[in-house]
């Protein structure tokens, strides 16, 4: 067996974090999870797998062993934290975080009769899988090649196509016990090596999580979205626990206790607004490295009490330089830290939020909004629509993308359509808390800034509805807030765009369309649990044969981190809350659909055909045009405008190619001012 | 014309439109009195969150007056081609078919990215979306400044 750490020097108590958790020394399908001396090169050693002894050894366990594997759960929990990334890739997928395998976890067999073996039975419970799967005559030969075992749980990595096989040994008898086979997750895992940590190996997985999450619960005050961890030593439970038996302990009980917190939630979001504030006075911190952790699981909260705790200075804080972005009251009295002439401008240079430090306030409100006012003011949308064509599209599109999108492709999609998707991994977010991975999206995302080769840009491009739809198809499903009593949440702009393709090819000039722009967010399910992303989406439509006389020609559309509302929340005039129907587009002046007092033509924008600031002198051009083949044919604006872009602008053209449109029977009702 | 391929269309859409934002937002950063240079002579609608300017020259002479430095990056963008024939106006009236090549494509181009305003790197990185439509530029100047896609349309809007 390969060995890819050495015990540390001084041996079994010398209890350092290792630098490598579980999931990432499983990459070679090797680690060190126990007393190393033992199960070394026996058995199967040319199978190239390295099955090996587990924390939970039942016979033999002697004090200095168990208190080894003690540690060595401990920092498995620590050093899964640490490395969230790939930790949290088991959590959503249950399975390794790199490459193409399946973790499977089995447990039940410590009471096996085999468990009197050396190694506990892993051997034989390995070679039973094996013979089990490789029953059935055909086939590719099945074989273990990764395992390892932590705590009570034999995890064994295995190419997808076994998966499905493997877990139909769920409840098997193996060596006079059932078996329980599952997928892996590394949250149940670091329970399993919690068992460790209450110094009580008969103590149930089941048992130390009710422990914690009691303790927890405790100290949870949900109406105040409080978490108060003061005086964690003075706590009985956690005495009754045993977790102050030794410094080692203490200190890492700490990061496993953030783990279950964690798993109580079933979204980042849920996650996130049940504490607002957390409390860790009187715990005799000399600096964060202990609660490190922390900052990730209570990444978004506004008050952090840090009191009557040894800080001595900037130093012992500085693990969490960067983090606590949202930030607005911290207490830090009672720390030599406070005391220091650097101290009140390195907490407002560290946390540009915070409001109140050792409650006194330090920042107004107006200086913290201050920071993020741009030098562009932030106006309510353009909404520059016409008979309402561009909002039923957006209605319906958002509606039925999170119901029926083959329904959306079969109304607004055609042959030319195209759909493109581009994820920014990197966008700027409103929240800390980590957020799933793009894995459901990456390999379909067109961002031209990676993707440079010239097949991979076409491959990605998807024209027409069945390829749109099958590409949807294979993104998640999604829920968009519902625009009417959430208008807030969505910002949606729009505008003319002249020189489209005519789709029945008559006009070389092109026709007039709309294009338009939308930001909002949505909510997605990733294994279980509710993630919510933004997207901005920008549309251009186009005279078609979809309801309301439209087409889509291009969607693109980009998907990213949470990144809130706020930023279009208009400076001077925040839009109203749940202000149905579409506020939002009815709070522009400019795109008021009613009939306007200032204008004589039903449907056209106040100041629409006369000289603004900003409008060029071809705009009021164009824009009187419009209005008079509005007048003559009782078209609507938007198709006055299309037919005059379509024909260059050219009025005598523009009326000769209305009429034959009409005489066909071409124009939608919904072309014309009074009709639909 | 002859009938471009559509890895040709692509290339062309894809290689114009990089080009585009990787000049683009160098120039509203560092190279402020090129910017109406980037912009189509009678552009439809330019919206900077949500406040309409008229033109590229509108553009170049706030950023150049009152916006302070600014800092971007396009963290991730795309683009479409619209319409592949897009029917230029010259001096001399619509650009005939005859006279046109696999560039006279009209492009949709949409960028995600972030940007920070003014110096300083504890101000705030603010997520932006924009949105362009480009049309081929119908002069055939052959100056080195020539831009061969111009903005036809732009909507800027902060996102985060």
């Amino acid at each position: 067996m390969k060995t890819m750490k050495s015990r540390r020097p001084g041996g079994a108590s010398g209890g350092g974090i290792r630098k490598r958790g579980p999931t990432r020394t499983d990459r070679d399908g090797d680690m060190d999870m126990d007393n190393s001396a033992r199960g070394g090169k026996r058995g199967r050693g040319d199978s190239g797998r390295s099955s090996r002894a587990g924390g939970g050894r039942s016979a033999g366990g002697s004090r200095p062993q168990t208190r080894d594997r003690t540690l060595n759960a401990i920092q498995q929990a620590i050093s899964e934290n640490n490395n969230k990334d790939s930790a949290q890739a088991n959590v959503r997928h249950g399975k390794g975080g790199k490459g193409n395998s399946t973790q499977i976890s089995i447990t039940g067999w410590r009471k096996s009769n085999a468990s009197t073996k050396r190694d506990g039975g892993v051997e034989n419970l390995i070679s039973f899988c094996e013979r089990k799967l490789n029953s059935a005559p055909k086939g590719s030969r099945f074989k273990v090649t990764k395992s390892r075992v932590e705590g009570d749980i034999l995890v064994v990595s295995v190419h997808p196509e076994w998966t499905e096989r493997l877990l139909q040994l769920n409840g098997k008898l193996f060596a006079g016990v059932n078996i329980t086979v599952e997928l892996y997750d590394s949250s149940t895992a670091v329970l399993g090596q919690q068992l460790a940590t209450s110094g009580s190996t008969s103590a149930s997985t089941a048992d130390t999580k009710l422990k914690i999450t009691s303790i927890l619960g405790k100290r949870f005050n949900p109406a105040a979205k409080l978490l108060d961890l003061s005086k964690l030593v003075d706590d009985t439970d956690l005495q009754a626990m045993g977790i102050f038996n030794s410094t080692t302990t203490q200190s890492k009980f700490f990061p496993a206790m953030m783990k279950v917190w964690e798993m109580q939630f079933t979204s980042s979001s849920e996650r996130r607004e049940a504490v607002e504030s957390v409390s860790l006075a009187q715990n005799q911190l000399a600096n964060v490295s202990v609660v490190t952790t922390m900052a990730q699981t209570f990444a978004d909260i506004k008050n952090l009490d840090l009191s009557n705790n040894n800080f001595k200075d900037s130093q012992s804080m500085v693990a969490w330089r960067w983090k606590f972005r949202n930030l607005e009251f911290l207490d830090l009295t009672g720390n030599d830290f406070s005391s220091k002439p650097d101290f009140k401008a390195t907490m407002l240079k560290w946390y540009p939020k915070l409001q109140t430090l050792n409650n006194v306030q330090v920042r107004t409100a107006e200086e913290v909004a201050a920071q993020k006012k741009t030098p562009i003011p932030i106006q309510a949308p353009h909404f520059q629509d016409d008979s309402q064509i561009a909002e039923n599209f957006i209605r319906t599109f958002f509606a039925s993308y999170d119901n029926n999108r083959n329904e959306l492709i079969n109304q607004f999609y055609d042959e030319n359509s195209k759909f493109s998707l581009n994820v920014n991994v990197q966008a700027p977010k409103v929240q800390q808390t980590e957020t799933a991975g793009w894995d459901s999206y990456i390999k379909r995302s067109r961002n031209l800034s990676k993707i440079t080769h010239l097949s991979a840009r076409m491959n990605r491009i998807y024209t027409g509805p069945q390829k749109i739809g099958e590409m949807w198809n294979s993104l998640p499903q999604t829920r968009h807030p519902d625009m009417a009593t959430h208008p807030e949440q969505f910002l949606v702009e729009c505008h003319q765009v002249p020189g489209l393709p005519d789709p029945t090819g008559q006009s070389p000039t092109g026709v007039g369309g709309l294009i338009i722009t939308v930001h909002g967010k949505f909510d997605e399910s990733v294994d279980g649990k509710v993630e919510t992303r933004s997207f901005d989406r920008s549309f251009i439509i186009g005279p078609g044969n979809g309801p309301g006389g439209i087409r889509v020609l291009n969607d693109i559309l980009c998907a990213r981190a949470y990144g809130g509302h706020e930023a279009w929340s208009p400076e001077s005039q925040p839009i109203p809350q749940a202000m149905a129907p579409m506020p939002a587009i009815a709070a522009n002046p400019a795109a008021s659909l009613a009939p306007a007092a200032a204008t004589a033509l039903p449907g056209f924008p106040e100041g629409y055909g006369a000289p603004a600031p900003g409008k060029t002198d071809t705009q009021v051009q164009q824009e009187q045009l419009v209005i008079q083949i509005s007048t003559k044919s009782g078209m609507t604006l938007q198709y006055s405008e299309m037919a005059l872009s379509g024909n260059g602008w050219n009025l005598d053209a523009a009326w000769k190619n209305f009429e034959e449109l009409k005489a066909q029977g071409a124009l939608p009702p919904t072309a014309f001012l009074n009709g639909a | 014309m002859a009938t471009a391929t559509d890895d040709t269309l692509t290339k062309v859409s894809t290689e114009g439109a990089t080009e585009f934002v990787q000049s683009f937002y160098v120039a509203l950063q560092s190279n402020r009195p090129s910017i109406e240079l980037y912009y189509a002579a009678q552009p439809t609608t330019i919206l900077f969150n949500g406040n309409q300017v008229a033109d590229g020259a509108a553009v170049q002479e706030i950023f150049t007056n009152q916006m302070p430095t600014a800092k971007y990056e396009a963290q991730s963008f795309d683009c479409q081609i619209i319409n592949r024939a897009y029917p230029s106006i010259t001096p001399n009236g619509p650009k005939p078919p005859s006279e046109m090549t696999v560039k006279d494509m009209s492009i949709l181009v949409m960028v995600s990215g972030h940007v920070r305003y003014g110096d300083g790197s504890d101000l705030p990185q603010r997520g932006f979306s924009e949105t362009f439509v480009l049309i081929p530029n119908p002069t055939s100047d052959k100056g080195k400044r020539r831009k061969e896609w111009l903005i036809q349309s732009q909507n800027f809007r902060l996102v985060v």
